[in-house]
């Protein structure tokens, strides 16, 4: 009901675009490298609405990446008569694909954003709320490529930033009526590669959202009443409904244990790079869950090449020692060069940092 | 010329917007030098030279570069300086994950974190790079000047690397090495390599640093079993400044005054260097073990074998040791330490010459330290050490010019 009167509102603003635009598929760009985020045609931006196409599905992975506490759309699209298989128990997705994620705050008040949980929001109320960025991952002939848009102030466009942007944001939290001034970064295209390029360096780029195991969220609270991603993928004739779908735990799962829970919070925000292919392999530390090697997860492993990042601490985990622990530290940490991950934040996670200081904290041994 | 072409493309398709909607266009926004850097070097295609114009270019973001058979040019190595000094985001200031890779003729300045990282690179040269801290040697510089790490073919040639708080020059876990011809100045370790193989290190400059060249193998890494480095014709010298390195790092435990320290390498050969006044040890060689880390790689060799010294210089040093053994050693013999310090620890089976070898000039002094047993007997005879190795082969390795 609300949509169709939204619907026509955007019509008498923009008859003729509306018309271009509404009942028209997103589109998939194989050469070209759209400078606008328009052309793309995942969206209606409406007078007051960032409304996703219709033929997209919105989705929430079970383990978000963590985004200086911005709320996070994302949408995944397969062109028409296309479909995605399972390969090694993952889902492969036809050329022509097209994943997004747009990021942006509710509003607190005219010069400040609002630090409040995410919603999850099938569609952006662009009078209640913020854009800053829409970044998308393009499944080309050529394999994945990620394109950083960025939305002007008066959210009318957003435009493909290769080299990346900042922005200055006033982010108040009304549980500690605290504000906090900080630069969100969207990253540049290599950033985009840095995190997505899991085997480094001669590996693809692949989503790291989009997985198998994430896109399982029925049984999640949040969504409840809306079939999970895979189902609405088998709805769109996207996959085939036989597959058995697997489950990862939430880090923020209340009913999963302290360990299952820290180790997907450790694969989600550390994996991609601290794998034993991945980019962050140099030191030796390994965060993804390959490894039965106690030293190689951390536990008593001296640094390698901190520096600074290491805190004055001699070890990655102290167990029963979080406050000795160099993994915490740099967690804690909002310094560019100590701080972890390296990019993708400007402030400290506060509720990964709880997690993963209670699970040193209960680790049994010592160094 | 890219640029321009999706410029004209955006303004044409902007004027077709406007014709049919009849609303206002949004403006594209404006490119930054840095900005536009960062964006050439992601459009960069093999084969193309990015130059740095002369002059001091703030960059606040990091850099990074991941198309091979690109060359990044300045106008000279004082003279385009990329300056970090108000850096707000990224772990280094140039980040290279590129095959066929020249760096030449710039400065890399006040990084926040390590100045030049490449990661997983082959054929990679760094010619006339400065990397530095202006603010002296601070534990809160980056870790590392030139950072090369799992890379091969790796020439560093006439570069310069100041204040870094781990290593100035670093080569970690890397294959087929050449430091030449390059200055490491107060650093924590001015020349490093580290986890690797092949490396030729010759005629460089390390003073002012901790500890001026160092040799070292790692445990618990994806690439170890560090062998067959020469480093010779070297001058190293006076490498006294107080260790600055942050806790916890591995150089953070190298004695102020070291000139050469080698731990748990093998095959070595170091000649014709010139090592003076370097007040703990001209020459330091240890076991891992000598950190009292515990090990649990059981792929891990933490001795130091086949470690080969001849035609050295040794002037002055060993006179005010930072470390608490060598402090003890030299105030029970009233000398300055020797020359060559070896802590003496040796894998099961392996005598004192599978360790060490040298031939040296008949007044080079050596001390075996007996750490394994407290450091309680000392001794001072090099004659098990009289023997000769074999030569190790020159590396050379053949790299495009640029």
């Amino acid at each position: 009901m609300t949509d169709i009167y939204l619907r026509s509102v955007f019509l008498s603003v923009c008859l003729l675009l509306l018309a271009a635009c509404s009942e028209s598929p997103p589109v998939f760009h194989d050469i070209e490298r759209p400078v606008r985020l328009s052309d793309w045609q995942l969206f209606a931006v409406g007078a007051n609405e960032l409304i996703p196409s219709e033929s997209s599905v919105v989705f929430r992975p079970n383990n978000p990446l963590f985004t200086d506490y911005s709320h996070k759309l994302r949408t995944l699209w397969i062109p028409q008569s296309l479909q995605a298989e399972i390969v090694n128990d993952e889902i492969n997705y036809p050329v022509g694909s097209v994943l997004s994620k747009t990021f942006y705050y509710p509003r607190s008040s005219s010069t400040m954003l609002s630090k409040v949980a995410d919603s999850g929001l099938q569609k952006i109320n662009l009078n209640e709320n913020q854009l800053i960025e829409t970044r998308l991952l393009v499944r080309k002939s050529d394999g994945w490529e990620a394109f950083p848009y960025v939305w002007n102030d008066e959210q009318t466009e957003a435009f493909l930033r290769v080299a990346g942007a900042s922005k200055q944001i006033s982010l108040f939290d009304q549980d500690s009526t605290q504000t906090t001034d900080f630069t969100y970064f969207v990253p540049n295209e290599n950033q985009c590669a840095g995190c997505h390029t899991t085997v480094h360096p001669d590996g693809d780029m692949r989503p790291l959202g989009a997985l198998f195991s994430q896109l399982n969220t029925g049984s999640r609270e949040i969504d409840a009443g809306i079939a999970s991603p895979l189902e609405q993928m088998v709805q769109n004739r996207w996959l085939n409904d036989e597959e058995i779908f697997p489950l990862s735990v939430s880090w923020q799962d209340p009913s999963a244990s302290l360990d299952d829970r820290a180790l997907a919070y450790l694969n989600m925000q550390c994996g991609h790079c601290h794998n034993p292919e991945g980019a962050a392999d140099t030191s030796g530390l390994i965060l993804d869950s390959s490894q039965t090697l106690a030293i190689n997860r951390g536990v008593c492993k001296p640094p390698v090449a901190a520096g600074g990042g290491a805190g004055d601490l001699r070890y990655a985990i102290v167990p029963g020692q979080p406050e000795e622990s160099i993994l915490l530290y740099r967690m804690r940490s909002d310094k560019p060069d100590e701080m972890m991950p390296e990019l993708g934040r400007s402030l400290i996670h506060s509720g990964g940092v709880d997690l993963i200081s209670r699970w040193i904290a209960k680790m049994p041994g010592a160094c | 010329m890219k640029y321009s072409t999706l410029r004209i493309i955006s303004i044409v398709s902007a004027a077709l917007f406007l014709a049919s909607c009849g609303s206002e266009e949004p403006a594209m926004p404006e490119l930054s030098f840095e900005e536009a850097l960062q964006e050439q070097l992601i459009q960069a295609k093999s084969g193309d030279v990015i130059t740095i114009p002369a002059g001091m270019h703030e960059i606040t973001r990091s850099l990074s570069l991941n198309v091979s058979g690109v060359t990044i040019a300045g106008a000279g190595i004082d003279e385009s300086i990329l300056s970090f000094k108000n850096q707000v985001q990224g772990a280094e200031g140039l980040l290279i994950n590129a095959n066929d890779f020249v760096i030449r003729d710039l400065a890399i300045e006040d990084t926040i974190g390590d100045a030049l990282k490449i990661n997983q690179s082959t054929n990679v040269q760094i010619l006339r790079v400065r990397t530095e801290w202006t603010n002296g040697p601070l534990s809160t510089n980056g870790a590392y000047g030139i950072y090369p790490v799992q890379s091969n073919n790796v020439l560093i040639d006439e570069a310069v690397a100041i204040g870094a708080s781990d290593a100035g020059i670093y080569v970690g876990q890397s294959s087929q090495i050449i430091v030449r011809n390059s200055r490491a100045e107060y650093n924590v370790a001015g020349i490093e390599v580290e986890n690797s193989t092949f490396a030729d290190v010759h005629d460089n400059v390390a003073t002012n640093n901790t500890g001026g060249i160092l040799v070292f193998d790692l445990p618990n890494l994806p690439v170890q079993g560090g062998r067959n480095t020469r480093v010779y014709n070297n001058q190293i010298f006076a490498n006294n400044t107080r260790n600055f390195a942050p806790e916890g790092n591995i150089v953070a435990s190298v004695p102020a005054g070291t000139g050469l320290m080698i731990m748990a390498n093998d095959n070595i050969e170091v000649f014709e260097n010139n090592f003076e006044d370097n007040n703990s040890a001209n020459v330091l060689i240890v076991s891992y073990l000598i950190n009292e880390i515990p090990i649990t790689d059981p792929n891990y060799d933490p001795f130091p074998e086949a470690i080969y010294l001849h035609n050295n210089q040794y002037t002055g040093g060993g006179e005010s040791p930072d470390s608490e053994p060598l402090a003890l050693l030299q105030a029970a013999t009233g000398q300055p330490l020797p020359d060559i310090i070896w802590d003496g620890m040796l894998a099961e089976g392996k005598a004192a010459a599978d360790a060490l070898c040298f031939s040296e000039a008949a007044d080079t002094s050596f001390v075996s330290l007996d750490a394994i047993n407290g450091f309680a007997q000392p001794s001072f005879d090099s004659a098990v050490h009289d023997c000769v190795l074999p030569r190790l082969t020159e590396i050379s390795m053949s790299l495009s010019s640029q």
